[in-house]
């Protein structure tokens, strides 16, 4: 064997170590992959009973999700001013009503197929684009995603343009003025309640 | 071997980020802190399409008002109607669906003709032709099935390609969610209606709730989700609205 040779093998026994390194971490759109197939799985299980559904839907939505990221977005100024316990408690019920109402949402959709489109990629952030098809048309949905100690976490999600975390920012930053942040945290709390008694 | 460390050590020092090195190097980069909080703050999607929204709406408690007797209107008589309707096929109501958005066809070319969109113009001449003969009159897109996308245009749009802002948010009888732009484009845009012109005017009324219950038979029960989910539907209705419209005119 030529010291060439040995030398090019050696490299690229090096550069496939490497690439393997960096592979490590799964890409954002295989994660994503991997958790919508998880929700329509469990939504296609004709077997399961509801609430053994919306158990493992939940499972799997906390474990996809970023909701500390997501609340801080939603709040964005009133974060600041807010104190470490409501930021806290308004992170949790934050939690439990997007779940609440994620898992109404898709509900709705048991036989639709979901095309992924695109990924874009920059730093720790990503955009993928998807699209849900009906019989009758395409839903674009895009996910916002971000990379949280080498995982990477929906911190939105994005139905026709319109983005959750956008639509709760406007909204309950209007309750605030009107509220305050104690009159939010009372009025998320009445909500989750009364979704909790259905 | 001499070889070998050189080409590691080459390796390595291309695969390490140059950028965050020469970054560190400018000192205006010291000033921004590195804390776990600006991560948040700094989006590189942000400018796309979900910026914040603020939305003009100082006829909020009319707005609240009219959106109050719209409601009503939908659980106690649209909604049922639309329910009732389910019972036929969705193959069929999807076709019902199809023909109605074919005679469209005149605002949508029109408004991509405005903003001189002209290969989006040129798609929905062919769809009209293709689904108007092929297509059975319309009951069936085989146009999107070709790749003829269909464009959504119409007149407020048009006014937003141009720079026109969305002015004061309204809620419409009956129609729902709008605003002073969107509100006066539907008027404009009434004009290229076919069917105003072949039909009499209650025929016209009747064909118009018709296609409203056909949509509303096709929806997912969209309303009825926000309704339940969400503090104060009304507010959310308003922020999603305007974000869907302004992501419209900016495509």
């Amino acid at each position: 064997m030529s010291k060439t040779l040995r030398t090019g093998i050696l490299v690229l026994l090096i550069s496939l170590l490497l690439t393997s390194f960096s592979a490590a971490t799964a890409g954002p759109m295989d994660s994503l992959k991997v958790t919508v197939d998880e929700v329509m799985q469990v939504l296609k299980a004709s077997e399961l009973d509801q609430d053994l559904k919306r158990e493992k839907l939940s499972t799997t939505i906390r474990g996809a999700f970023d909701f500390a990221s997501m609340a801080q977005r939603i709040l964005a100024r009133n974060w600041k001013k807010a104190s470490p316990q409501e930021r806290q408690q308004f992170t949790a019920l934050l939690s439990a009503l997007m779940e609440k109402s994620y898992i109404g949402n898709i509900e709705a959709y048991t036989d639709e197929k979901v095309a992924f489109v695109k990924e874009r990629i920059k730093k720790n952030n990503a955009a993928i684009d998807t699209l849900i098809l009906t019989d009758s048309k395409e839903i674009p949905v895009s996910y916002r995603m971000l990379l949280r100690d080498g995982d990477w976490k929906v911190y939105d999600v994005i139905v026709e343009s319109v983005s959750f975390v956008n639509s709760y920012r406007s909204s309950y930053g209007e309750i605030i003025k009107k509220n305050g942040m104690t009159g939010l945290l009372a009025k998320m709390e009445e909500k989750l309640t009364q979704l909790q008694e259905q | 071997m001499k070889y070998i460390l050189l080409l590691l050590s080459a390796t390595l020092l291309f695969s390490l980020p140059v950028k965050p090195l020469l970054a560190a190097e400018a000192p205006a980069s010291v000033t921004s802190t590195a804390g776990s909080e600006d991560d948040f703050e700094t989006d590189p999607f942000a400018d796309e399409e979900t910026e914040q929204l603020q939305v003009y709406d100082p006829l909020e408690p009319v707005n609240r008002g009219i959106f109050w007797v719209n409601d009503k209107l939908y659980f106690y008589l649209l909604k049922p109607v639309a329910r009732g309707w389910r019972l036929v096929p969705e193959p069929a109501r999807t076709s019902f669906d199809n023909v109605f958005s074919n005679l469209a066809t005149p605002v949508r070319l029109a408004n991509s003709l405005l903003q001189f969109k002209f290969k989006a113009a040129g798609i929905e001449l062919c769809r009209f032709f293709t689904n108007s003969t092929v297509g059975l009159g319309g009951l069936f897109d085989i146009a999107s099935e070709n790749n003829l996308p269909k464009s959504d245009e119409d007149l407020g749009q048009t006014f937003g390609h141009y720079g026109l802002g969305s002015g004061p948010y309204l809620i419409l009888p009956i129609l729902g969610p709008s605003n002073l732009r969107d509100g006066v484009g539907r008027i404009g845009d009434s004009f290229l209606d076919p069917l105003p012109y072949s039909l009499r005017d209650d025929e016209v009324i009747v064909t118009k709730v018709f296609d409203a219950e056909n949509k509303l038979s096709l929806d997912k029960d969209t309303y009825e989700g926000i309704k339940k989910h969400e503090i104060d539907p009304y507010l959310f209705i308003r922020s999603a609205y305007e974000q869907n419209r302004a992501a419209k005119v900016r495509k």
